[in-house]
């Protein structure tokens, strides 16, 4: 796949896929750009390998998903929290309602296992089915139902909706 | 309305917005053209891998035939040599010439393959 092929199916996915890393770093914005770069950069190398077997952003959220979780297991959790409530710190600097509704939707997302996260991220965000939820997270949908399940769960208690 | 709605209803109505930056296709481009001058290094440092090892088993091949001709040219007469142990030497490596060539064959590809990977290695 060329540069300028690669680059225009990416046009129509950074949205989205900025969006599914933004709530998996609750909020982080410089975070999740840097890991969006990071896959993105992933997935041109392998490129090659794509078969078409199935669709295209599933296949890059796949890869974004394991940066996520790579970095994830690979910085300290007192890192990602600290760096996560640097983000919300800044948002809370706007001071709109927005801005509040989301700073309490990330607090509450950064509590959450990142499994969990994943799976609301992705089927409530980006309106993702099981099905293909399955396929991001490379696991049987069976748990995917269990770890929106347990996530709804887990958020109410932080949100208290 | 139950609490699994309000919850779902929250969370489709607080969608994070990401406005579409243009700066970061900017920036994905420039990760992606650095990517590509990485891989062609690596393919270039490939064939000069290759290269190094075809020249090196070249010249072996033309190092032996030409020993091999000047022995057919030149006829050595060991005898003539003396007692020295120069000529023990000799004497040795003709006796054993078989193995003795095979030995160096197998040191030279091998250090060929070691001189290639390390290229590689060290990139």
């Amino acid at each position: 796949m060329t540069r300028e092929r690669f680059i225009d199916l990416v046009r129509t996915e950074q949205e989205p896929l900025r969006r599914f890393l933004l709530g998996l770093c609750s909020g982080n914005q410089s975070m999740a750009d840097d890991l969006a770069q990071d896959a993105l950069v992933r997935a041109y190398v392998a490129s090659g390998s794509f078969l078409g077997l199935s669709k295209f952003s599933t296949w890059l959220f796949r890869i974004a998903y394991n940066c996520f979780i790579d970095q994830y297991r690979k910085a300290s959790l007192d890192t990602v929290s600290d760096e996560s409530l640097e983000a919300q710190t800044t948002l809370s600097d706007d001071s709109t309602d927005d801005s509040f509704r989301y700073q309490q939707l990330y607090m509450a997302l950064d509590k959450i296992p990142e499994k969990e996260r994943a799976a609301i991220v992705l089927h409530y965000f980006e309106d993702r089915d099981i099905k293909e939820i399955a396929s991001i997270m490379q696991i049987p949908s069976g748990t995917v139902k269990y770890l929106l399940s347990v996530g709804r769960n887990h958020l109410k208690e932080q949100l208290s909706v | 309305m139950n609490k699994k709605d309000n919850i779902e209803e929250f969370l489709r109505d607080n969608k994070p917005v990401v406005k579409n930056d243009p700066t970061f296709l900017l920036e994905t481009n420039r990760r992606l053209k650095n990517v590509e001058g990485i891989k062609a290094e690596v393919d270039r440092q490939r064939v000069h891998g290759s290269m190094a090892l075809i020249v090196t088993l070249v010249i072996g091949i033309v190092i032996g035939a030409f020993a091999v001709l000047v022995g057919y040219i030149c006829p050595f007469n060991l005898e003539d040599l003396g007692e020295s142990s120069f000529a023990g030497i000799i004497l040795f490596i003709t006796t054993w010439k078989q193995y003795f060539f095979i030995l160096l064959a197998a040191l030279s590809v091998s250090l060929a393959l070691l001189i290639s990977r390390t290229r590689h290695a060290g990139m």
